[in-house]
C-alpha cells in the first residue's frame, strides 16, 4: 500500500466531485459504495468521481462504480469518471467498460459534462 | 532453478493485500517488467476474490513457484475445520473478474470440485525490468 485510502468531496459547478486516494479492493470498496449510494439518496443524480490518486483498482471497485452509475441513470443523471493513470485505465479498457462509463482526463472536463 | 514460497491468509478482505505485495515482491526479483508486476498483482487479487464470497471463513493457502520466466500462483480456500461456517459460499467469479484474468495472465483455471476449491495462474515474463 503505497497510499492510505481516503475519500474526499467537493463541490463544482453544483456538481459533486468524489476524489479517491490509495487501492479501491474487496477492503476499501465498501466505503467508497456507502459514500456515493449517500449522495445519491441525498438527490445528487450526476456525480464525478475522480479516481486521479487512485493506485489500485479491482473488479470490487468496478462493481460499486456500475452500481452506482445504474442508480445514478435511474435517476436520470449519470457517474463521470476522471481517469489518467495507463494503469488504472487499462482495468476498464479490459473489462469493455470505457464503452459503458464516461471517462474523462480531467476534473474540469467530467463537471463540465 | 524452482524457488516455491507459500502465504497463509486468514479471509479478511483487509489482508488481501498481502497476496498483492508478495505477488509483486516475487515478480520483481524474477526481473518481471513494471507494468507486468501490475499485471500480476491485480491477477492475483482475483484470484483469490473468485474463490470467497463475502460471507466466508476459513484461510487462503496461496502458493507462489518461479520457474525461469514464468510465475505460478495457486490460491486454496481452506474453510474451516471447527464445522461452525461449512455452509456453502458461492464463489465470486464475476465476468468482469474473470474478463480481467483473461487480459493479465497468460492461463487460469480453477478446480471447485472438492471441499478446497483451488483457483491458479501463469503468466510468462515478455520484458525484462529496466
Amino acid at each position: 500500500m503505497d497510499q492510505t485510502f481516503d475519500i474526499a468531496e467537493q463541490t463544482i459547478d453544483g456538481v459533486p466531485v468524489v476524489s479517491v486516494t490509495g487501492e479501491i479492493d474487496v477492503a476499501t470498496a465498501p466505503g467508497l459504495r456507502e459514500h456515493l449510494q449517500a449522495l445519491v439518496a441525498s438527490g445528487s443524480s450526476t456525480i464525478v468521481v475522480d479516481l486521479l490518486n487512485v493506485s489500485f483498482l479491482d473488479s470490487t471497485a468496478l462493481g460499486v462504480l456500475v452500481g452506482v452509475l445504474k442508480r445514478c441513470r435511474e435517476a436520470g443523471g449519470d457517474l463521470r469518471l476522471v481517469v489518467a493513470e495507463p494503469r488504472i485505465l487499462k482495468v476498464f479498457e479490459i473489462t469493455g467498460l470505457t464503452e459503458v462509463f464516461s471517462i474523462y482526463p480531467v476534473v474540469a472536463e467530467a463537471t463540465a459534462g | 532453478m524452482s524457488d516455491v514460497v507459500q502465504l497463509s491468509l486468514p479471509v479478511r478482505a483487509d489482508l488481501v493485500v498481502l497476496a498483492r505485495l508478495t505477488a509483486a515482491t516475487i515478480a520483481s526479483r524474477a526481473g518481471f517488467g513494471v507494468e507486468e508486476i501490475e499485471d500480476l498483482r491485480l491477477a492475483v487479487d482475483e484470484l483469490c476474490l473468485s474463490l470467497v464470497g463475502g460471507d466466508s471463513s476459513g484461510r487462503l493457502m496461496l502458493e507462489y513457484s518461479r520457474d525461469n520466466d514464468v510465475i505460478e500462483i495457486s490460491c486454496t480456500y481452506v474453510p474451516d475445520s471447527d464445522g461452525a461456517n461449512q455452509v456453502h459460499v458461492e464463489p465470486n467469479e464475476s465476468d468482469l473478474s474473470v474478463r480481467i484474468l483473461e487480459a493479465l495472465v497468460d492461463e487460469h483455471g480453477r478446480d471447485t470440485g472438492g471441499d478446497q476449491p483451488r483457483a491458479w495462474l501463469r503468466k510468462r515474463r515478455v520484458h525484462a525490468a529496466l
